[in-house]
């Protein structure tokens, strides 16, 4: 007997952001946060967490935080990973190497990377199901503001330092703009510096998969 | 009215600490229960909660601070995760033995081997039988409502009895759910200040915790059974205070969802008990009769509440979320727990056990589909084959 | 998985060499780069490298990018700047 189909829940959309551990744990969560925060306003049913199982605590590891945006009550909710993401974010451009980023994700998924370089040098990196993306974006967050480094916040306690006021605000603007998830309005409503992620909607250099020769 | 946010199941009780107004804390550090203390550090040092916080240099030092603190009458608060609960096995005994009704938090994890951060309830069961009061919430909202619950009924006059308020280590602790944090004023209307039987003053004397001769083994014993026991009607009591007071309300004990006209039920505590509900009611739309039961308090064990909750049903497919090794039935606590609560119905209810998400692997709905698959096989033949399925290796 | 996949008690061989099991070369932003002219084979970066990365060849020092972190230790210890940590990206490989 199999179940897979009566569990699906076709509204649900999922976020993942990949950082490196320790310098930005925070900055990953805040853009999960600062989005599903945003579509909470919008009136979305939503949820957002960090990974468990990788080693946050361990300088420069891929660590994960993950985001869930639904019209319909999330039903999937404990569970350690998003096994299906829409969306992709990097809050660092060399996790494009050797890491399995794209692990997953859904046709018509969005890559972001936080990058001085173009959507075209990025693309030439990528591996796995690079025919299933709709999009590569990049934006240079870090040149818009620092990220900030900060262990407030870990372990689900509450982050004291405020969200959204490094690099994950412009980062989260330019998912803003690559998906429109949720209206920039509203993700502005939430993040500390608003400047800064507006300036991040505003830079972002969207690619369309098929131009970049990625798309199937 | 209290105010909305999306909260970990950690900053759930760290709230609930800070709206019950502690004395005490004593941390020491361990995943998944770290980030209550990591909170609870933060309030102090922000100066929203007025709290003596001492840095334990283990777990048994902490419980034996804050035995200590709640012995000199400070409203007294500790916590812990896996290993951590059974080092500090030692204090638990005489803390309830001198009846000092502190609280202590347990965001569950498994014990050493497989020494990952995954929740399993093992940690927290083995602590069952300390004469400790001790429950389960599947949601951060109902953490934070636990913690302010037990000390209310911990405290009571009638009950003086120490507290465990668990939840799953990262399933509840980590992930953010929507919690309502109430008014410290409706805190205050349900919870009164601390006052125990006995407090440790320098102008009067006494010794607690003094060598005793067998002979005072069998009442002092006495005592502590009646406490646990006649605690039942004060969680009633508190629920239904608590439900006046803020709006929200439980069943004390069990939790019964979609079970009207149920042949096949999940009996469950924890978290998974809400994923059991997602797949009892996407087998609803399908036209299957099941249902979950949830417990809510394992001690003092609700044995009427659970025989009546779970005499309804053909088939109880009871899940164990942790390792209990040779024990009768082969399964888990809870199934021998069950058993002897129906034990009286004869053989009406057929029961077996399933143990599952352990080391913290998540229990999928695809498991529960399982789970219920095998209980309607059950119901229907009304016969079992064996007491209990280690998942995913014999279901 | 099987039960019976898992090694007994889970007891494993320790690795001798590389650990196949956590392999670290892709927590690396930055790589080392060795000026070989420069490079006086003091051994200093080989003795402080914290995993081990720097293998002593025939032909000069040569880094383990299959597990090197990028953690930049060996460039800073170096007294003859022989070492630079370049961007990653800027190499395809």
């Amino acid at each position: 007997m199999t179940s897979s189909k009566l569990f699906e829940e076709p509204g649900l959309k999922q976020i993942t952001v990949w950082a490196r551990g320790v310098y930005e744990n925070k900055e990953a969560r805040d853009v999960v946060v600062a989005v599903t925060e945003a579509a909470a306003l919008e009136g979305k049913f939503v949820q957002a967490w960090e990974n468990y199982v990788d080693l946050p605590d361990r300088i420069f590891v891929p660590v994960r935080a993950y985001g869930k945006i639904s019209d319909q009550p999330i039903e999937s909710k404990y569970v350690y990973e998003n096994e299906t993401p829409d969306i992709v974010a990097l809050t660092e451009e060399t996790l494009v190497k050797g890491v399995p980023i794209l692990g997953g994700i859904r046709p018509g998924a969005v890559l972001v990377v936080n990058t001085k370089r173009s959507p075209q040098e990025i693309s030439k990196f990528l591996i796995g199901d690079t025919n299933k993306l709709k999009a590569v974006v990049t934006v240079d967050a870090s040149g818009i503001k620092q990220g900030v480094i900060t262990l407030s916040g870990a372990e689900g306690a509450t982050d004291a330092s405020g969200i959204g006021g490094g690099f994950s605000g412009p980062l989260a603007g330019a998912v803003v703009k690559a998906t429109g998830i949720v209206s920039l309005e509203s993700l502005l409503q939430i993040v500390k510096d608003k400047a800064a992620a507006r300036a991040g909607y505003d830079q972002a250099r969207v690619a369309d998969a098929k131009s970049l020769g990625l798309a199937g | 009215m209290g105010v909305k946010k999306r909260i970990s199941g950690c900053v759930a009780v760290a709230n609930g600490v800070k709206l019950a107004d502690v004395d005490v804390i004593c941390s020491y550090p361990i995943r998944p229960y770290t980030g209550i203390m990591s909170e609870l550090a933060r309030m102090v040092a922000d100066g929203e909660l007025d709290a003596e916080f001492i840095h334990g240099e283990g777990e048994h030092a902490q419980l034996s601070v804050v035995y200590g603190a709640s012995a000199c009458g400070a409203r007294a608060f500790t916590g812990s995760s896996g290993v951590g609960v059974t080092y500090a096995m030692e204090v638990y005994s005489p803390i309830s033995g001198e009846r000092l009704p502190l609280q202590m938090a347990i965001a569950d994890r498994t014990l050493d081997p497989p020494g990952d951060f995954g929740s399993e309830h093992t940690d927290a069961l083995c602590t069952r039988d300390q004469g400790w009061l001790q429950g389960w919430s599947s949601t951060p909202q109902e953490a934070l409502d636990m913690t302010l619950m037990w000390y209310r009924i911990g405290e009571d006059p009638r009950v003086l009895l120490p507290q465990y308020s668990c939840q799953d280590g990262y399933f509840v602790s980590h992930i953010l759910g929507e919690v309502e944090i109430p008014d410290a004023a409706q805190v205050k209307e349900f919870l009164p200040p601390y006052k125990n039987h006995h407090v440790l003053d320098v102008r009067r004397p006494q010794i607690i915790g003094a060598q005793i001769e067998p002979a005072m083994g069998p009442p002092l014993q006495y005592q502590r059974y009646q406490a646990v026991e006649g605690a039942r009607q004060v969680i009633k009591q508190a629920h239904a205070e608590f439900a006046g007071i803020f709006g929200r309300s439980y069943d004390p004990f069990v939790e019964e969802y979609m079970t009207d006209d149920a042949e096949a039920a999940i009996f469950i505590q924890g978290a998974h008990a809400e994923t059991a509900k997602t797949v009892a009611r996407r087998l609803r739309n399908l036209g299957e009769k099941v249902g979950v039961v949830r417990l809510r308090v394992f001690r003092p064990y609700p044995t009427q509440e659970v025989r009546l909750a779970l005499s309804k049903f053909k088939a109880v497919g009871v899940v164990d979320n942790s390792a209990n090794f040779g024990i009768a039935g082969s399964s888990g606590v809870m199934l021998t727990e069950a058993r002897t609560a129906l034990y009286n119905l004869g053989d009406k209810v057929k029961t077996v056990g399933f143990v599952g998400g352990l080391g913290g692997e998540m229990i999928t709905h695809d498991e529960f589909y399982r789970m219920f698959a095998k209980l309607k096989e059950i119901a229907k033949n009304g016969k079992t084959d064996r007491d209990g399925y280690w998942l995913p290796f014999e279901l | 998985m099987s039960f019976k996949e898992v090694p007994f008690a889970g007891t494993v061989p320790s690795p001798k060499r590389e650990n196949e099991g956590m392999v670290t070369g892709n927590w690396r932003t930055k790589r080392p780069v060795l000026d070989k002219d420069k490079c006086t084979d003091c051994l200093i970066c080989w003795i402080s490298c914290p995993d081990a990365c720097i293998d002593q060849s025939t032909t000069g020092l040569a880094f383990n990018l299959k597990y090197c972190k990028g953690c930049g230790i060996c460039a800073e210890v170096c007294p003859s700047n022989a070492i630079t940590n370049v961007p990653e990206l800027d190499y395809a490989d």
